[in-house]
């Protein structure tokens, strides 16, 4: 296999490789801006500078030749060299800043011209605190610097599209941004304009920089200069909670990150899976952390003489107990949803299974023309599949509004079916809807009683995505009776673990009151004489459905954490008994 | 103002098309036909180039702002470079930058009221074996200037008569 020596150490590798990218892959590190491993490598902002070398063969026997003391001779290249463009071949040395003072300098000079006209002013920069600019300056950058003349002054605070801000003076050109624009999202909306010192990224005239992928180019922009219109200036980096999550505003499964401060969602970001969504995320999926804090319904709300008013847990339950002991078992009708999670809708399917009312129904929520063939799809929620693969039977809308109609007692799970007019207000009149609902809409506004159940960024919960791919969420926010301590799902956060209740830092304020939909049916289970139906999270319910389910056999919460998400055999079908 | 290409501006651009295996590449010389024809290459004539050449309109901006040579804005009639880098500076560029000031009215940066001359200060034009020096309109050098010789110049423009291409011999060392 062929070698490549790095720093003194031997490493194998294969196929094309690029040189900045293997050193990375093998742990070791080279500071690097411009690079970035799904664009193409202009090599433009010369911080990934390395000793290369080749060793010397002879031409006629094509062995390698060697100096008095038997070790291979080294040609090296006459200069240092860009790593993240630099093909490696067979035999190739590299001394990257580790073992080189050449290296180390040029690196250190690099960073003194690429700080020539920045601001430097980490202090009151979004970026602080996951720069790449200020960490490898940190790390590599000179301790001053020797131009002691005026800095070169350019546009600041520039709206380059609705949800993009730009700042001319903290960028260094490196092009990302273009490129992401040229290559990934192919909109071409950047360029880069004028030359030398005066030089920065902008649309052209009289346009906008509204790509539906734009804030990936703040992402990976690798200073300060473009920032998020909705995110700037609401959090510094270091205050907040990251948990990994899914994507829940279309059915591609993207892979996000939550940021959490004191139980808020303050903004979203991809995270990187090869298989689905790669580094790259929707506009649409980030502006999704409002439903995550806003209008939520908290506590159970039921409706009297047509007004909904706050009501208690221990009231709720008995309200469902009476109501649906009051009506034949066939007029009652469960509707599964796939906005809600495998988990969620198997234990409504399981209840109903236990006390013998028909099957769930469920019907999926597309809208022709939403899908762009990359990471938006037409349909809009993140496990209609999942539904599908738990055998739920699927009913246009018109079947599904007929049955709502019909029905004396309705139990919906998470699925605002009115304001996406499947069902009408009218329809519902002289049915009792009980909807278990994460947020307030005019869906739960129509129904008799609202429960209040977590959201994805409260509970882990998998979710199948357009491609049969099943993956999992994390809870990253408290409520009301989920203490972050006490779970070991959750993260923490320096403020989590240093706030206390007599700190401004942290508020009770932000906890919503409602419980996991498994807690809410159990109680409800309980409620209504069935004995054994006890769940207490996810992962158990999971376990439960792989080892009783064709389509999920083998699926374990700890096989998509390994994995980043597992695809299920779709041929498989679950057969109900 | 609406911009547009005329035939034989078309056909040129087709012709520059045909000359390379990407279109991207004949951006440039695109760029200069357009400019040749309006005089500048602003927003609009930016925007124009890109749709005749089915380009994004980002990139041919982007171009057209790298090169100093490309007029974003409307100029004179005859742009003035007048260069103040140093050999011209120490041979009188300044000198020879003021008087043009003073003849023409306006400071180095403007465009004459009757649109007929822009005055530009610039850095080296490489001729600085002839310093000081002037551009033309991305053109003619006219060389070895003297405050008198560019009153002239602007009184010959004015009439409507232009410097002849010019070819100065540099000493060299004799060989013996
Ligand atoms: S704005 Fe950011 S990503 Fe774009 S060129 Fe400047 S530094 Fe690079
Ligand atoms: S990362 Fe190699 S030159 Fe920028």
């Amino acid at each position: 296999m062929p070698e490549v020596f790095i720093d003194g150490k031997r490493f194998e590798y294969e196929g094309e490789q690029r040189l900045l990218q293997f050193i990375q892959d093998q742990g070791m590190e080279v500071p690097f801006f411009c690079y970035h491993p799904s664009l193409s490598a202009p090599a433009n902002c010369r911080q990934c500078l390395v000793k290369v070398g080749q060793p010397v063969k002879d031409r006629e026997t094509g062995e390698y030749e060697l100096d008095e003391n038997g070790e291979r001779v080294i040609r090296w290249f006459p200069k240092l060299q860009t790593s993240c463009n630099t093909m490696i071949s067979d035999g190739m040395v590299v001394h990257t800043q580790e073992t080189d003072d050449l290296v180390k300098r040029a690196q250190k000079d690099t960073l003194e011209f690429i700080l020539i006209n920045h601001p430097l002013d980490c202090p009151i920069c979004d970026q602080a605190g996951e720069c790449p600019l200020q960490i490898q300056t940190y790390k590599y950058g000179p301790e001053g610097s020797r131009f002691e003349v005026k800095k070169v002054h350019k546009p600041k605070r520039i709206q380059l599209g609705p949800r993009v801000i730009l700042d001319a003076e903290r960028c260094i050109n490196c092009t990302r941004c273009v490129r992401f624009t040229d290559e990934v999202s192919k909109t071409h909306q950047l360029t880069i304009t004028s030359r030398g010192d005066k030089n920065y990224p902008i649309t052209a005239p009289d346009r906008e920089f509204d790509d539906a992928y734009s804030l990936n180019t703040v992402d990976i922009c690798p200073v300060g200069a473009l920032t998020s219109a909705d995110f700037r200036f609401k959090a510094r980096v270091w205050e907040m909670n990251q948990t990994p999550s899914i994507d829940i505003t279309n059915a591609k499964g993207t892979n996000i990150d939550i940021w959490t401060r004191d139980n808020l969602v303050l903004r979203i970001t991809p995270r990187y899976n090869e298989a689905v969504n790669d580094h790259w995320m929707p506009d649409e999926g980030r502006e999704a952390y409002r439903l995550f804090n806003e209008n939520r319904v908290s506590r159970p709300h039921q409706k009297i003489d047509n007004e909904q008013v706050k009501s208690s847990w221990n009231n709720a339950f008995a309200t469902v107990a009476e109501q649906l002991e009051g009506v034949d078992k066939k007029d009652v009708l469960l509707i599964g949803s796939s906005h809600a999670s495998v988990e969620e809708n198997y234990i409504l399917s399981k209840l109903s299974s236990l006390l013998g009312y028909n099957e769930p129904v469920f019907t999926s929520h597309t809208e022709k023309g939403k899908g762009d063939g990359f990471l938006l799809t037409d349909d809009l929620a993140p496990n209609a599949n999942g539904c599908r693969l738990l055998g739920f039977n699927e009913v246009d809308n018109s079947k599904l509004s007929g049955l709502a109609e019909k029905a004396k007692v309705v139990l919906l799970l998470n699925d605002n079916l009115v304001d996406r007019e499947v069902l009408s207000e009218d329809q519902l009149n002289n049915t009792f809807v009980v909807s278990f609902s994460t947020n307030h809409s005019q869906t739960s506004k129509t129904a008799d009683l609202v429960i209040p159940i977590t959201c994805i960024a409260e509970h882990a919960a998998s979710y199948v995505n357009i491609d049969g791919r099943i993956q999992r969420s994390f809870p990253a926010k408290e409520t009301k009776y989920t203490n972050r301590r006490l779970d070991f799902e959750m993260n923490e956060g320096r403020l989590d673990r240093y706030g206390t209740n007599f700190d401004n830092w942290v508020t009770e304020e932000n906890k919503v009151d409602c419980l996991p939909f498994w807690i809410v049916a159990s109680k409800l289970a309980d409620q209504l004489g069935v004995d054994g139906f006890d769940y207490g999270n996810g992962r158990e319910i999971m376990e439960e459905i792989s080892s009783t389910l064709a389509p999920f056999e083998g699926v374990s919460y700890a096989r998509m954490d390994e994995e980043s998400g597992i695809v299920l055999d779709q041929e498989k079908t679950t057969v109900k008994s | 103002m609406k911009y547009e290409f005329t035939e034989d501006d078309l056909q040129e651009i087709e012709k520059i098309k045909a000359k390379y295996p990407e279109v991207k590449a004949a951006t440039l010389p695109a760029l200069w036909v357009a400019q040749n024809r309006f005089g500048h290459v602003n927003s609009d004539v930016q925007k124009l180039v890109a749709e005749t050449l089915e380009l994004p309109e980002a990139h041919v901006h982007g171009v057209a702002t790298f090169y100093t040579q490309y007029y974003k804005e409307e100029k004179g009639k005859f742009v003035l470079d007048v260069c103040t880098c140093l050999s011209c500076q120490l041979c009188g560029g300044y000198d020879v930058l003021e008087r043009a000031e003073e003849k023409l009215g306006i400071k180095a940066g403007e465009t004459t009221d009757d649109g007929m001359f822009t005055l530009n200060e610039v850095e080296c034009l490489g001729a600085c074996g002839y310093a000081p020096m002037l551009q033309i309109t991305n053109d003619k050098y006219v060389n070895n200037l003297t405050p008198e010789k560019i009153e002239s110049l602007i009184e010959d423009l004015k009439a409507g008569k232009t410097p002849e291409y010019e070819q100065i011999e540099m000493p060299l060392r004799k060989v013996k």
